[in-house]
Parts: C-alpha cells; structure tokens; sequence
C-alpha cells in the first residue's frame, strides 16, 4: 500500500471514529511517520480531490463526505455525531460508515428542520428533495460553494 | 447541494438569489448516489467515478440531464 493510501485511510479512519477531522501530527502518529511526510501526502491527495485543506496546509476542511468543521447538516451514528459538507454528504455519511444513522439538516429557503432515519438500504419515504446550483462539470472549480 | 421541504421552496429560493433552478432530485436518488460514491470510501481499494461512469450511475438513476454531464461546458456557473 503505497503511503498517500495510508494517509487516507487514515484520515478516514480517524473521521470514522471520532467524528472530527484528524491533526497532521495525530495522523503522523497513527503511521509512525514524521509530519512534514504526512503534510506532503496532503498536498497530493489535495490535487487527487481525495481531501480539501484549508488555506494553512495542513487542516482538513474536507474528507468527503466528512467535513472538517462545523456545517447546517449533522449526522448521528451510534454514539457519534459528524458534520457533512453538503445535503449529499448528509446522505454519504451512512453510507460509508455502514451504519443507521439520522440526519439533521433544514431547508435552505423555509428554514424547516429535517431529521431523516437513514437505514442501511437507505432513506425512509421522504418528499424532502435535493437540489445543486452548479453543473457537474463545475463541481470544482469552487467545491466549498458547490 | 442543499435540502428543500419541496420544489416550491427550490423555486422561491432560486428567485430570491439569483439562480437558475436546476433538476430536482428526490430522496431514494440522492440515496444511489450517495452510496454509489461514497459505501467504499473507507477502504483500500476506493476510488472516484470517472466521467464515464459518473454518466453512468446519474443515468442508472434517472439523472440524465446534461447538467449531470461531468464533461460538459454549455452552463453558466453562479457567481462567475
């Protein structure tokens, strides 16, 4: 496994686990490895759109579908609560943990709460819907906007 | 990539800010994507779609509006 895969799982993992995004010398320390290894392996797994950093380098805005900082759209898994990035990340967070979760989010024009019971073979019955502005082609030229 | 109570609301909030409303997706959509994306994410061998398969999975779920087009430039983008 080559080592920018071991810093994704990594970060991944540490995500998984703890719901919050993982400092460099928190993911160093996991691989047994300097920091300055780990903060170049994020600058390439940034140019891969694997993760999205803050403008210090080395802070992780996003894992998708983990964001790294506080967002409207919660998720609740067992006894962690995450933050997504987005209404899809909402949906993504159980599917990539594999686990039940509920979401909270709202809807942007009303204001309306959401709670939605996601199971593992999906959402249950909803006439909630989604919707994105920007064109898939456009996704990232501005993926914090997106 | 927002939450709606309902396609009026979509609507209501395009107006209010300026933007083009685009398709809407439901629930049980939203899911096939979501899992489709991201129900590998914490393994080894996870990878993003490609273009091609990213037309694809929108078309598997009914998507197949050129808005879902990965590859596609014929859109104004909001705010540029």
């Amino acid at each position: 496994m080559n080592f920018e895969l071991q810093v994704k799982l990594a970060v991944y993992r540490h995500f998984a686990e703890t719901g919050v995004r993982p400092s460099c010398d928190q993911v160093a320390k996991r691989l047994g490895t300097p920091a300055d290894e780990v903060v170049q392996a994020y600058q390439r797994l940034r140019a891969q759109r694997v993760l999205v950093l803050e403008d210090d380098g080395i802070s992780i805005r996003m894992a998708p579908p983990f964001s790294g900082v506080p967002t409207q759209h919660v998720v609740k898994a067992g006894s962690l609560s995450y933050f997504a990035n987005c209404a899809w990340d909402a949906l993504g967070i159980p599917a990539a943990l594999h686990q039940p979760a509920t979401v909270y989010s709202r809807c942007e024009q009303s204001m309306e709460p959401l709670r939605l019971e996601v199971g593992l073979e999906g959402p249950a019955s909803s006439d909630w819907v989604f919707h994105c502005v920007v064109p898939a082609a456009h996704w990232w030229d501005d993926i914090v906007f997106t | 990539m927002l939450f709606f109570r309902s396609e009026v609301q979509v609507q209501q909030w395009c107006r209010a800010q300026g933007y083009i409303q685009r398709p809407i997706v439901r629930m049980d959509q939203l899911w096939v994507l979501a899992k489709t994306w991201y129900a590998t994410r914490l393994q080894p061998d996870s990878r993003r779609p490609q273009p091609h398969e990213m037309r694809e999975i929108f078309a598997s779920c009914g998507l197949k509006d050129s808005f879902w087009d990965p590859e596609a430039d014929n859109f104004a983008v909001p705010g540029s």
